[in-house]
């Protein structure tokens, strides 16, 4: 966002920001911010990262904690600056969706669709929701799920 | 040619005195059993076009076999792009489920006679991914595979020499290759 300085302390104004929606914010190197956010704020949490210079989705990946949570890992970077931001949000397992973000980073389509592929994280509102690199005959396997029973894969 | 007239019958039925009729197939069984077959095969050990087609890291010592260092030329080994032009198939990375019905549709296109050589361990045995959700083993039940050339990745000089090993099993009629039969619809 041209001249604006962008560092950590985009991490206070998040938290000041969405006060409700934003916990457990972590600064543990000058490069690195780490916080949880709610799954339902995510969309609001992204589009305020995005206009302060955080152009970059880099990552989203999920994370199996059986019985009860996943979470999905959000890594938000910036062209022009060195500050990466990771952001986590909880969501229940026996129902796992969280919004899509394919309307903020066009980029997260794919991500989003590999994610639903191995993890089974319904994404809401993308657009094409179908897996990306395994058969289809594999979608709802979800292989990377701590409960899948294909691994090892012996034959 | 005293095996003349097989399978003809039918068609042909009154024929002009001292003429014979024959068909491909009974022309091919002949040529298997002659000294022809020796001529044929020497040719075709002698003109072992393989298919640039790597499919992970051994696809880079795929390619330095097909470059002016080694002279595969001097064996006849010269790579080709299209599976139409080649005769060897060269399976030199892991095979994930997605990617099989395509590896194998390139195999389909390819002209008969043809052999497939097994590059590295992920295409012999899945390598590191070999207990993976999403790797193919056992790809010799799949494909009539001749040579394999273990190594992660093997040497071009391995690459080479795994090769020359199919040049003597073509020598020695001991390839797995299959010749199409005429009454197949064949050639």
């Amino acid at each position: 966002m041209g001249d604006e300085k962008i560092d950590k302390t985009i991490m206070i104004e998040l938290s000041n920001t969405f006060k409700d929606a934003v916990s457990d914010v972590d600064v543990p190197s000058p490069n690195r911010a780490v916080a949880r956010i709610d799954p339902g704020k995510v969309k609001e949490i992204m589009q305020f990262l995005l206009d302060n210079g955080f152009d970059h989705l880099s990552c989203v990946s999920g994370v199996d904690y059986p019985p009860d949570k996943m979470d999905v890992v959000y890594h938000v970077t910036s062209y022009s600056a060195p500050l990466v931001i990771t952001l986590k949000a909880s969501i229940p397992r026996d129902d796992p969706n969280i919004d899509s973000l394919c309307g903020i980073y066009w980029n997260a389509n794919w991500y989003e669709r590999e994610t639903y592929e191995l993890y089974g994280i319904k994404f809401n509102d993308c657009p094409y929701m179908k897996v990306l690199l395994l058969t289809e005959e594999m979608e709802g396997d979800w292989p990377l799920r701590k409960d899948y029973a294909g691994y090892p894969d012996l034959t | 040619m005293e095996e003349g007239g097989l399978g003809m019958g039918e068609i042909e039925t009154e024929l002009p005195p001292n003429v014979s009729v024959t068909s491909a197939s009974a022309i091919q069984e002949f040529i298997k059993n002659s000294p022809l077959q020796k001529i044929l095969n020497w040719g075709r050990k002698n003109s072992l076009w393989f298919m640039t087609h790597p499919m992970g890291c051994c696809g880079i010592e795929q390619i330095c076999v097909g470059v002016a260092h080694y002279d595969t030329d001097r064996f006849g080994i010269i790579p080709r792009c299209s599976p139409r032009q080649a005769d060897v198939m060269m399976i030199s990375g892991y095979v994930s489920k997605k990617y099989l019905p395509a590896l194998q549709r390139v195999w389909d296109q390819m002209l008969e006679p043809r052999w497939i050589l097994m590059m590295g361990e992920c295409a012999i045995s899945g390598g590191p991914w070999w207990e993976s959700y999403s790797t193919v083993t056992h790809l010799d039940e799949i494909f009539p595979v001749d040579i394999y050339i273990p190594g992660c990745p093997p040497r071009p000089e391995a690459l080479l020499q795994g090769f020359i090993e199919l040049q003597k099993k073509i020598v020695a009629e001991q390839d797995r290759t299959v010749i199409p039969n005429p009454a197949d619809g064949g050639v």
